[in-house]
């Protein structure tokens, strides 16, 4: 009797949800393994180093996590310095789909070819708000209570196809706006 | 006169429940929180200090010539050298695949630890086409003792006693920025 049994059942469930009472232990103890995960995969790095689509990264055995620094991105399409794209490559029709150019545009470049002027600009604007901060900080200052000095770190991320010519160019605009130390970043390989 | 019985007996032990609740809370905003600030991308740095130009006056005040190791990458071969002639210069051809044979690179530049155990700076001069993957492959070669390598011992000037180096040539200065 189909009729019967269903109202037998629904009895039963009400019966079921009357007494019912949420088990939250084992809840907990599933959040308690994640949260344990998730705070041994936490790296313990200060920086807030992003990437963008479109790179490929190379791998490095180096064990030495990056501080936050300004940092500079190079693609195959262009620069991105401090999330901000100050150069773009042009692209001729005859490099679409094929290897990536790296091909500055004919003002971006002075000095016999050396200098990227966009990039040159963004560092040295970068320097003087970094200076400027520092001037008004009474909290970052040295032992003789004069402002620290720029510390003109520049973390460069970039293509693992992108060849020498084009990080020489960026290293030499980069040490002219005054800038001391590269950086470059790779992803940790695993050993 | 007897005493009163303590009323303490008498009550029934009520099952005690602990409010898991607000705990709940508090992890489901903790995990939030951690992903949220957690860090995917698993990076590494390798540092490089901007070549800086040495002036003839503070050339004539070193009393001993510097090694001064080179490492000159052309697209076919590398090569070991020091301009003041320190050591015997070593030219590495690349393998079979065409790639930089880093494996003799590291062995030659271990034998050149050895001799000079306190000598950190390697200068580095890629060709103009070296991908960025290369330079950093041949970075870490230079940078890094393996576990495979014998061990390393400078004499510590201070104390006198040995003491194991732990890298190869750390420093590494981009040689040729203003060549062409």
């Amino acid at each position: 009797m189909p009729a019967l049994r269903s109202i037998r059942s629904r009895r039963q469930r009400r019966r079921i949800n009357k007494n019912f009472d949420l088990q939250l232990t084992s809840m907990l103890d599933v959040l308690v393994i994640l949260l344990v995960f998730l705070l041994k995969s936490q790296s313990a790095s200060t920086n807030n180093f992003t990437t963008v689509p479109g790179i490929e990264i190379p791998y490095s055995k180096s064990q030495d996590s990056p501080p936050d620094s300004l940092h500079l991105i190079i693609t195959p399409e262009g620069m991105t310095f401090e999330n901000e794209k100050i150069v773009e490559f042009t692209q001729t029709l005859d490099s679409i789909g094929s290897e990536p150019t790296y091909q500055f545009a004919k003002g971006d470049i002075d000095i016999g070819g050396r200098r990227i002027i966009p990039l040159f600009d963004a560092l040295v604007q970068a320097k003087e708000k970094s200076e400027l901060l520092r001037a008004k900080s009474e909290a970052r200052t040295d032992e003789t209570g004069e402002p620290l000095k720029f510390e003109g770190i520049l973390a460069i991320q970039a293509d693992k196809r992108m060849s020498y010519s084009i990080l020489k160019k960026v290293m030499f605009t980069a040490g002219d706006a005054g800038f001391t130390l590269f950086r470059f970043l790779a992803m940790r390989q695993e050993q | 006169m007897l005493k009163k019985p303590s009323s303490r007996r008498k009550t029934k032990n009520e099952g005690f429940e602990l409010n898991l609740v607000p705990m709940l809370d508090a992890l489901v905003t903790m995990i939030a929180f951690l992903l949220y600030s957690m860090s995917f991308l698993a990076l590494v740095s390798i540092d490089s200090p901007a070549p800086i130009a040495a002036t003839r006056q503070l050339e004539n005040k070193l009393k001993e010539k510097p090694l001064q190791l080179t490492v000159s990458v052309s697209d076919s071969q590398m090569r070991i050298w020091s301009p003041f002639n320190k050591i015997k210069g070593v030219t590495i051809r690349n393998n079979a695949e065409g790639k930089p044979d880093l494996l003799r690179l590291h062995e030659n530049l271990v034998q050149i630890k050895q001799k000079f155990p306190w000598e950190n700076q390697v200068v580095l001069a890629p060709f103009a086409g070296a991908t960025y993957d290369t330079l950093i492959a041949i970075m870490d070669s230079l940078r890094s003792l393996e576990q495979t390598d014998p061990p390393i011992y400078a004499k510590d000037k201070e104390s006198g006693l040995d003491v194991q180096v732990k890298k190869l040539f750390p420093e590494i200065v981009f040689g040729n920025l203003l060549g062409e």
